[in-house]
């Protein structure tokens, strides 16, 4: 079977970041000791870091159905407290019969096609503001926008013109001489998005997650902890509030740093969600949300 | 090939990639004996100095000590010129955010410091501690002193936890020097 070209662009990116990491001089960074949390520490002025994430998630209890979300970021610290982050991103769908079904004129169809595509997805940009250092204040703590754009539904593979504005408050406690990291964020993102081909109807969303997590230093280089995930949607939320639906992940994270790179692994099964589809799950809501989530992030610094 | 391993294939190659290319670096800038020529250039001969501490003197240091390092009580020498005592030696460690950062710190016999100097750094970034202008903020700090980053320690933003981790661990050398080495 021939590999779709935006398959062959990713592993590219990855070379690319490679090339980078050969070239890099100068040693500084801002690294993710988690895969779903922010530190709210920021990168020195004037450094640079080149991330490379990879988002597998698996399994829709029915069917198979398999997204690798692939972003590449650059990062720049404008001053030591203030940087700025570009993220270009694609997603690969290998879905098959994992939708569920729909009744219409007393006929079950799925409601979205099996597809096996690898797409540009779209870009987003971020800034972030620390405002108490984790080493120097009772309580680290930063504050994050990013906005962002997308043309492929995270789900289903539906091409959209999706608008998005994210907030984060990003919290930070170091305790036992910095080597046991506690965070947690909080991150409300509007959303508003239309189908391509499903007429000029504009939808909104307003989706509030919250992550955590904790991490230990457990030999020189090596972090290893545990990491939270809460996410919960509240579609047209500008006329009623309602929480569509919601799940919580909670998985291991281990962490390497070295000298000028480091990587970032958290594994996330989905402990429980709601509404549930019986036929799926008793537990899982996996109509939005899969049953795994496997995170790795590397990241360069220069 | 399936696309699950077309999906394993691309988690795992790119920083496979990265893995095979950048080797970890180490940087030893001094090692002991280049550490005692540069703050004791005046010493002919270097003396361990073997401590044994009490429960007690141990508290008292814990008491002022914010680092969990253990105590470099192995490291201790004596610097002698003929028969005269310049001051005391040591090599100590605290950690960085991924390895540790070793550094030796001069304490002369009144229990003032003489310098310190950064003899391995293998962190990401926070490298400017080994700036002669920032160790310069040592010399002359006694166990009295408050040695606070921001107090009377001027920290290094980008570096602030290296910053802090050393001025905890110079602050914790002042006590060891005060329980353990004076008269010595």
């Amino acid at each position: 079977m021939r590999w779709p070209r935006a398959l062959e662009t990713g592993i590219a990116c990855g070379i690319v970041l490679a090339c980078v990491a050969i070239g890099a001089r100068r040693a500084r960074a801002d690294e993710n000791y988690f895969g779903y949390s922010y530190g709210s520490e920021t990168l020195p002025k004037g450094a640079f870091e080149a991330y490379s994430w990879m988002t597998w998630r698996t399994s829709k209890g029915q069917g198979s159905y398999n997204a690798l979300d692939l972003r590449q970021e650059i990062e720049y610290g404008i001053t030591d407290r203030l940087q700025a982050s570009f993220y270009l991103n694609e997603r690969y769908l290998s879905i098959d019969g994992a939708a569920p079904f729909e009744e219409e004129d007393g006929v079950e169809t799925p409601e979205y096609p099996d597809r096996n595509e690898f797409e540009f997805q779209g870009v987003q940009a971020s800034l972030k503001y620390n405002v108490l250092s984790p080493y120097k204040d009772p309580l680290g703590f930063a504050v994050y926008v990013e906005p962002g754009w997308s043309r492929v539904f995270k789900i289903t593979g539906e091409k959209q013109n999706e608008w998005s504005l994210e907030f984060k408050g990003i919290f930070q406690k170091n305790f036992l001489d910095d080597q046991l990291i506690a965070v947690l964020n909080i991150t409300p993102e509007l959303e508003v998005r239309k189908f391509i081909g499903g007429g000029n109807k504009w939808e909104t969303e307003l989706a509030l997650e919250a992550t955590g997590g904790l991490i230990y230093r457990i030999a020189p280089k090596w972090f290893a902890g545990v990491e939270v995930r809460y996410h919960s949607e509240y579609p047209d939320f500008v006329h009623e509030l309602t929480r569509e639906h919601w799940a919580t992940f909670v998985g291991p994270v281990i962490h390497y740093g070295a000298e000028k790179w480091w990587a970032t692994l958290t594994v996330l099964p989905q402990v429980y969600g709601a509404p549930q589809d019986d036929s799926r799950s008793t537990t899982l809501h996996l109509e939005e949300h899969e049953k795994l989530e496997v995170r790795l992030k590397t990241g360069i610094n220069f | 090939m399936r696309p699950v391993d077309r999906v394993l294939l691309l988690l795992v190659a790119p920083p496979a990639l990265v893995l095979t290319a950048m080797p970890a670096r180490s940087a030893q800038y001094l090692s002991t004996e280049e550490a005692q020529r540069a703050l004791f250039a005046d010493a002919n001969r270097f003396e361990p100095v073997p401590v044994a501490l009490s429960e007690g003197d141990r508290d008292a240091i814990a008491e002022v000590s914010g680092t969990r390092t253990p105590l470099p009580l192995g490291r201790i020498w004596r610097a002698m010129r003929d028969d005269q005592m310049l001051g005391h030696l040591i090599v100590d460690e605290v950690y960085g955010k991924h390895e540790f950062i070793t550094y030796a710190a001069a304490i002369d016999a009144s229990g003032a410091v003489l310098g310190i100097e950064i003899m391995d750094y293998r962190e990401t970034h926070g490298g400017q501690v080994r700036e002669s202008s920032w160790r310069e903020q040592f010399r002359g700090k006694r166990r009295s002193d408050a040695l606070e980053l921001d107090a009377d320690i001027v920290n290094i933003s980008g570096a602030t936890m290296s910053c802090k981790h050393v001025t905890e661990g110079v602050r914790r050398l002042l006590a060891l020097h005060d329980v353990a080495l004076k008269g010595r």
